[in-house]
């Protein structure tokens, strides 16, 4: 016994204690996965090339390990069954014919009409119909590297999407700015390879984004060659050598982005590739470029089973916890329920509404007219009278 | 002809007249004599009056439809959720109380002062969930009699079940120091609420156990630092997880196996579903799949008598060309899934091994990988290959084979939540063992967990909104349709509501709210009709009546 004073005592202690706990902060966020969204945005047989970069470079990718399920693939698609080639359902992005791009497994998420200036937007920002598939979303977190590669037509400031629209530079970067805002990525690389590329992510502000273009403004970037069994120029010259690049690595390499960045030479470019590194924090030679290009998967070994070891049910044990549990449960139920309640009215009209003054009720009126042509035109109609009774008084 | 003859005289003689009409007329009808008086002036002003009649509705027809948000409480909101100096606004109150037994020779206000010691030590420079603790010490009184007669010396399982009779009313973190005979002390943590330390303590040192365990284990679940990393959080925007189990069958001319998943689901994965209820809407989806080689390389071990694969090349296991995983049709969108893989390597490496850094081979032949899933490797019984038959039979894999991975699984589903996969806790003061409970977690930690979630799912709705308002009031020209006001305003009212239950300690139902407030506001920042290209310009107010 500890004395024979009732010492039954309680002390409350209002410790406060840091929060830091609660916010996920992004230095420390893991880089858990990589995710490429690739973009050509031309169609037509004559923009043969920016196909063929696309592919190849999802080509390149799908073998440094991203899996489809991570892959983004939007191309107007029009090339492989198209009337002009003369090698059917056959994509070549060389010459020599040695490597066919659109042999197995491609699989592409946005093909033909469906690769607009909107749906791009929506890809990036997340903001799609309820409908909208997985395998087309981007669901990238805030522990997500992005891949954007983006080929077609440019010029200053705008990216044109096959051929009727225009992407503007400021727009991509106020989606980069909505995406970083809702950390869905934690770091990006986007890759331009069109004329006048690096005025495309000239607006961009976000931290974390890496950017290169294949020119600087006014420049024009080039193709690489003409295949002339094919009859058009099948690669662009930025494109080839960044293919060059990847052809010598797996994916257990570790080349860095300086070395990738650097191997652009511009007399055989025909143009400045330039890239911009202010957003990005990290310095390029300690980043290997299987960060981007390939796979990474971040594992933990499971040190132990979960064993209960005993199974054998004890009867008052089992009640005394269905009853604790129960009352959980209504506990719940009751505060749910009120929640039910809210969120059934969402779809149900909201009756009340604020009546404080008249022009209140006058806007809820107006609410209600259905039909908003009719209305003005009832507008319109009241005037006639005062006119009338102007044109008397003129005569 | 004759037209033509005949008209040149015709004009000539009108010409002189128009003209000294024009000098005539003026004077005689349509110069005014007097100043413009009255009739003027009602003619304009009726025509002003109509005008500036008419102009509401002009206004009100080129309006651009924003529903009303309210801002204000969306900032106070994240002020609220996110104060200055990272000090906590969101109070979780942790009662605990302390059950001495056997200890004839102590003071209860030196214990006392002892346990208040430890505690400020322990909590002064971590961070920490629980805002108010409060403990209290029983020495006397019904309670204590009734646990002075719980037998401490039997196995772990019936002590926790004697102890939860006892206190499993109240909701309270218990822990119960017995001084008892034995040199080495033991301290388990059991699957309620309570915990015990048996054997020879002192009084300091039974103050540092029992501090220990309730900061170290009940506040922090069993972590270092209650540190909330993303990476451990894998319920999705919408509250829901989807379980994703697939057999892997590497090489089909080898073997195939199925296994009967429907009733680990009807009995093991049941509960463990309904005990997360709170924190995630669980549900989960099996497949088998045929020919899936991994992408890494094994290489045999005469030792071991087995290929041997080493934690090396975890990241590259994973084959995503050939692993269709992601085939679910019942995850919506914004759903998380979790792949949880059982994979059955071809006759040319079997046994399939994990070798450790350290040399040993992994008892549990499983590794996980953040807010993906858990990859378990399998070996047929002895690797026999029917060699003979062209077709193998499709084999089942037995009970108790099926329990012994679906433990492994709930290792790995625990280690995705950021909890510990075995059931041992290293600590300064010693060693606790935890008990394992048939829902997969434990009572403590199911209020840990509910607690982490309410904290993160409450920071993440008032970042959300915090982005929205910003974006909405950066645009005054974007439409802003009714919903999402809708979607805002209950967000708002969950997120109070989680607050409230927080503050009252109900934790679970905190947490249903936190992650309904969140859903909501990625609802409502996602809205498929917030998109930049439909942004109204000035012109649009004149290009409504353009058309």
């Amino acid at each position: 016994m500890l004395g024979s004073k009732v010492t039954a005592l309680s002390f409350l202690f209002l410790l406060l204690l840091g929060f830091s706990n609660c916010e996920s902060q992004t230095e420390t966020t893991m880089h858990t996965n990589n995710w490429a969204v690739l973009v050509c945005t031309s169609r037509f047989w004559f923009n043969y090339r920016h196909m063929a970069n696309t592919l190849s470079l999802y080509r390149t990718v799908k073998r440094l390990g991203i899996p489809d399920e991570r892959i983004i693939l939007m191309l107007a698609d029009d090339m492989a069954c198209n009337a002009r080639n003369k090698y059917p359902a056959q994509v070549f992005n060389n010459e020599n014919h040695k490597l066919n791009l659109y042999g197995d497994n491609v699989e592409v998420d946005y093909r033909g009409y469906e690769v607009t200036v909107e749906n791009f937007f929506r890809v990036l920002t997340g903001r799609h119909e309820n409908a909208v598939p997985r395998s087309k979303r981007l669901l990238s977190d805030e522990g997500s590297h992005i891949l954007l590669y983006m080929t077609g037509h440019g010029g200053d400031e705008f990216l044109k999407f096959q051929d009727s629209e225009e992407l503007q530079s400021h727009d991509l970067a106020d989606a980069v700015k909505q995406m970083k805002e809702k950390r869905r990525f934690k770091e990006l690389l986007l890759m331009v390879d069109t004329c006048q590329a690096s005025t495309l992510f000239s607006q961009l502000q976000s931290p974390g984004a890496l950017a290169i273009g294949s020119s600087m403004k006014g420049e024009n970037s080039y193709s690489h060659h003409l295949d002339s069994d094919v009859g058009v120029s099948v690669v662009d010259r930025f494109t080839f050598y960044t293919l060059a690049f990847f052809e010598r690595l797996n994916i257990y390499d570790n080349a860095s982005l300086t070395s990738l960045f650097g191997s652009y030479n511009p007399s055989m470019l025909m143009s400045t590739a330039y890239y911009r590194t202010d957003l990005y924090q990290r310095r390029l030679e300690e980043v290997p470029v299987t960060n981007f290009f390939g796979s990474v998967m971040e594992t933990i070994h499971t040190d132990s089973a979960y064993r209960v070891l005993s199974r054998k049910e004890s009867g008052s044990v089992e009640i005394r916890m269905s009853t604790e549990k129960s009352d959980h449960d209504k506990e719940r139920l009751l505060l749910n329920s009120n929640d039910l309640d809210q969120i059934g009215e969402l779809n149900t009209e909201d009756q009340r509404g604020n009546i404080e003054c008249i022009w209140s009720t006058f806007h809820k009126e107006l609410q209600k007219v259905k039909d908003v042509d009719s209305f003005v035109n009832y507008g319109l109609v009241i005037m006639l009278p005062l006119l009338t009774v102007s044109l008397w008084l003129s005569w | 002809m004759a037209e033509i003859s005949e008209e040149p005289p015709n004009p000539i003689p009108p010409q002189p007249q128009p003209q000294p009409q024009h000098t005539h007329q003026p004077s005689e009808s349509t110069i005014r004599k007097a100043k413009p008086g009255l009739k003027r002036l009602t003619l304009t002003l009726s025509v002003l009056v109509s005008f500036i009649f008419a102009f509401p509705f002009l206004y009100k027809s080129v309006e651009i439809h924003r529903a009303p948000l309210p801002f204000r409480e969306i900032d106070s909101l994240s002020s609220q959720i996110r104060s200055n100096n990272n000090r906590p606004s969101l109070s979780f109150p942790c009662h605990f109380q302390a059950i001495f037994v056997n200890f004839n020779n102590s003071n209860a206000e030196t214990l006392e002062s002892l346990i208040f010691d430890e505690l400020t030590k322990l909590t002064s420079n971590t961070t920490s969930q629980c805002s108010t603790l409060s403990v209290k010490l029983v020495n006397s009184g019904p309670i204590w009699s009734l646990i002075g007669a719980v037998d401490f010396g039997g196995d772990d399982e019936s002590v926790d079940e004697a102890l939860a009779g006892v206190l499993g009313g109240e909701k309270l973190y218990s822990v119960v120091v017995v001084k008892g005979e034995s040199e080495e002390v033991k301290g388990v943590v059991g699957k309620y609420r309570h915990g015990w330390v048996v054997g020879r303590v002192s009084e300091v040192e039974a103050a540092e156990r029992v501090a220990e365990m309730f900061v170290k284990v009940f506040v922090n679940g069993g972590k270092e630092e209650g540190f909330i990393h993303g990476e451990f959080m894998p319920v999705g925007a919408d509250g829901r997880i989807v379980l994703s189990f697939n057999l892997l069958n590497s090489n089909p001319h080898d073997w195939v196996y199925d296994w009967d998943f429907q009733a680990i689901d009807d009995t093991l994965l049941a509960p463990i579903i309904k005990a997360l209820g709170p924190v995630a809407n669980i549900s989960a989806e099996s497949q088998v799949l045929y020919h899936t080689p991994k992408s890494s390389f094994s290489f045999w071990d005469d030792k071991r008598k087995g290929y041997i694969f080493s934690t090396k090349d975890l990241p590259f296991f994973v084959n995503s060309n050939e692993w269709h995983l992601d085939t679910s049709i019942a995850a919506g969108g914004r759903s998380k899934i979790l792949q949880f893989v059982v994979y059955v390597p071809s006759a040319k490496e079997c046994p399939l091994l994990l070798q450790l850094p350290n040399g040993e081979i992994s008892k549990t032949n499983g590794f996980i990988s953040p807010m993906w899933g858990g990859v378990i490797v399998w070996n047929p019984q002895g690797c026999l290959k029917d060699s003979e038959s062209q077709h193998p039979i499709r084999q089942t894999i037995s009970r108790q084979d099926l329990q012994k991975i679906f433990e492994v699984f709930m290792g790995q589903f625990r280690q995705l939540f950021g909890l510990k996969s075995d059931n041992l806790y290293f600590c300064s003061s010693g060693t606790y063992s935890l008990l394992a409970s048939e829902k997969g977690f434990s009572e403590w930690e199911l209020d840990f967990l509910a607690r982490r979630h309410t904290c993160f799912n409450l920071h993440s709705c008032a970042t959300t909104l915090g982005s929205l308002s910003r974006l909405v009031q950066s645009l005054p020209r974007m439409i802003i349709m009714d919903e999402i006001g809708k979607q805002v305003k209950y967000s708002l009212e969950a997120a109070n509501l989680a607050q409230r239950n927080a503050s009252l300690g109900l934790y679970d139902a905190s947490a249903v709210s936190s992650r309904q407030a969140r859903s909501l506001a990625e609802d409502a920042f996602f809205h498929p009709s917030i998109i930049s290209v439909s942004y109204y310009s000035f012109e649009h107010c004149f290009a409504v009546y353009s058309d």
